[in-house]
């Protein structure tokens, strides 16, 4: 047995090396200057340089993405909170016959493929004349925001004891003040993953901000994946610089991410 | 709690309608594009009816781009379940507590970026030349040159491990997590019949998860439909067709090379119709 654990711990260092890696690796590249990129054996060791991560916060295109992607994406956040959780909540906690539809609707949402959406959605917001502006790229993401929120948000609500509530509807407080002085603090935590999940996926998404922007409301995604396209004359760091500024916000959440996993398989062995 | 009250209805029914209208809306314009003729470089059209379709079985790319998406589903989510078994179970095998929240945390990381970043990160690290990926072979051969992004045969394995390097370990995370949730007394049971590990786990465990893995694949099958813009950005679609799913070629043609939209949009549609009633169908037997 002892030299099976031996490989096996190998095989999970090695894999827990690959997880990382190749992302250390652009960082450790954006701080490169050309040449020390350019090589064919891998240079460890080279002179740090900050002019790539200046370059990319300098330039204007990479900073009105910038905006763009935090306005578009907070602001389908916040809808998808203020629209999901209530409607979450209620499901959760006054099923009735149509619940399972319901549940099943919002599920199938994520079933729609993006250029089915995107293609329509273009040539609607041509003919209202909101094509490439945010207000557009919000409530497209809003779909997205609020079906993902609700979705992740009833087994919260649900997991939220039930005495809790009986005890305060005893003490008097209506149906609306227990969501928002009980239920809504209770869950808080595991809805904090959901909206965690639900920023991270539409801050990664591409296809749609692509089809739906053509210079104004470009978000963040669009605007790295338009350095690269300009080839090799973009010096590589440059670039790689503008990948790890683009990964930033997620690895934020990872803490949050993870806490909510846990939470979630917790429940489930109770 | 079967209490007299509003609530149900005012925070059920405007966030159900607004979800409604925002996804009939375009589904529904989809299909009515799909009929007619429209292109982006005039604001003309007339309705050509099915055309688009027929055309489209006609089309021997479109043929190509579904075998591609065919191929993409299935290479993706078999290797992401078999890296994620693999895995989740060697850590609950191998691993100590504090071990299993390092690599836990470690694995979760490559989801979370964004998979244009995922893309670029991997697209740098292929490079024949200079890439971090390629070194070994480089090293081992003496310089000799492999391109894996620009070979027919290896370019869709070569972004497909990507997918799986995005994918494979959040699951094995997943996976962990679902083996942690198990009683331990069948594994008791078990290891005293003098059963193997790996048997334990064929016969005893696995089976056991089967309904929750099961979900898991569904999930990714899901996710692996998005694969546009890991493409987009590491192959665009070549060498040639070889890595031509149906988005990226519903978004060149409507987009890049013709600006065909009514094309581009009849394409969406089928595959509307088709991801809809497979994934409908396989959720109504998960569930059941």
């Amino acid at each position: 047995m002892r030299p099976g654990r031996l490989i096996g711990k190998a095989i999970l260092a090695l894999a827990g090396f690959l997880a990382v890696f190749p992302l250390l690796w652009t960082a450790l590249n954006a701080l490169k200057n050309n040449v020390d990129i350019i090589t064919r054996v891998p240079r460890l060791v080279f002179t740090p340089t900050w002019a790539n991560i200046g370059y990319i916060l300098g330039r204007d295109s990479v900073l009105t993405g910038l905006y763009n992607s935090v306005v578009a994406c907070g602001s389908a956040v916040l809808i998808g909170i203020v629209l999901g959780l209530p409607a979450a909540y209620a499901v959760a906690r006054y099923p009735n016959r149509w619940a399972g539809d319901i549940q099943f609707f919002v599920l199938s949402l994520r079933f729609l493929p993006p250029v089915a959406v995107a293609i329509p959605l273009m040539v609607i917001w041509l003919q209202v004349g909101l094509y490439d502006t945010l207000p557009a790229l919000i409530i497209t993401y809003s779909l997205l925001t609020i079906s993902v929120i609700m979705w992740l948000a009833i087994p919260a609500f649900q997991s939220v004891p039930k005495d809790i509530e009986e005890a305060a509807f005893v003490d008097g407080y209506g149906a609306y003040s227990v969501f928002w002085r009980i239920a809504l603090p209770v869950a808080a935590r595991s809805l904090a993953g959901a909206v965690a999940f639900s920023f991270v996926l539409v801050w990664n998404e591409f296809l749609i901000a692509l089809m739906l922007s053509s210079s104004n409301a470009k978000t963040l995604p669009i605007v790295a994946s338009e350095l690269s396209q300009q080839g090799m004359n973009v010096p590589w760091g440059i670039l790689n610089a503008s990948v790890v500024l683009l990964s930033l916000p997620p690895l934020l959440f990872l803490g949050v991410l993870s806490g909510f996993l846990n939470s979630v398989f917790r429940q489930k062995k109770t | 709690m079967a209490r007299r009250t509003s609530l149900p209805v005012t925070f059920v029914v405007p966030t159900i309608a607004i979800l409604l209208v925002l996804s009939m809306v375009p589904t529904l314009y989809a299909i009515v594009i799909a009929l007619q003729n429209r292109e982006l470089s005039t604001p003309d059209y007339s309705w050509v009816w099915l055309s688009n379709f027929v055309d489209l079985f006609l089309d021997r790319r479109f043929l190509n781009a579904v075998w591609v998406s065919v191929k993409w589903e299935i290479v993706t989510v078999v290797a992401t379940m078999v890296v994620a078994i693999g895995l989740g179970v060697l850590m609950f095998e191998v691993a100590s507590p504090r071990l299993r929240n390092i690599y836990c945390l470690l694995f979760i990381i490559p989801v979370l970026l964004p998979r244009v970043s995922a893309a670029f990160v991997w697209k740098f690290a292929y490079h024949p030349l200079y890439g971090i990926a390629t070194y070994p072979y480089r090293l081992l051969t003496g310089g000799l040159i492999f391109d894996p992004l620009s070979k027919p045969a290896t370019a869709l394995f070569a972004v497909a491990s990507v997918d799986v390097w995005q994918w494979g370990l959040f699951f094995a995370v997943i996976v962990l997590k679902l083996l942690e949730t198990l009683p331990p007394q069948p594994i008791e049971a078990a290891r005293l019949d003098h059963a193997k590990r790996w048997q334990i786990h064929a016969y005893v465990t696995l089976p056991m998860l089967k309904a929750p893995l099961i979900s898991l694949m569904f999930v990714k099958m899901i996710e692996s439909l998005r694969s546009f813009d890991l493409i987009y950005v590491m192959t665009r679609g070549g060498p040639g067709v070889a890595t031509e799913t149906l988005d990226m070629y519903a978004f060149s043609q409507g987009f890049i090379e013709s600006g065909k939209v009514s094309y581009a949009s009849a394409m969406a549609v089928l595959m509307m119709i088709a991801t809809v009633i497979t994934f409908t169908m396989l959720w109504k037997r998960v569930q059941a």
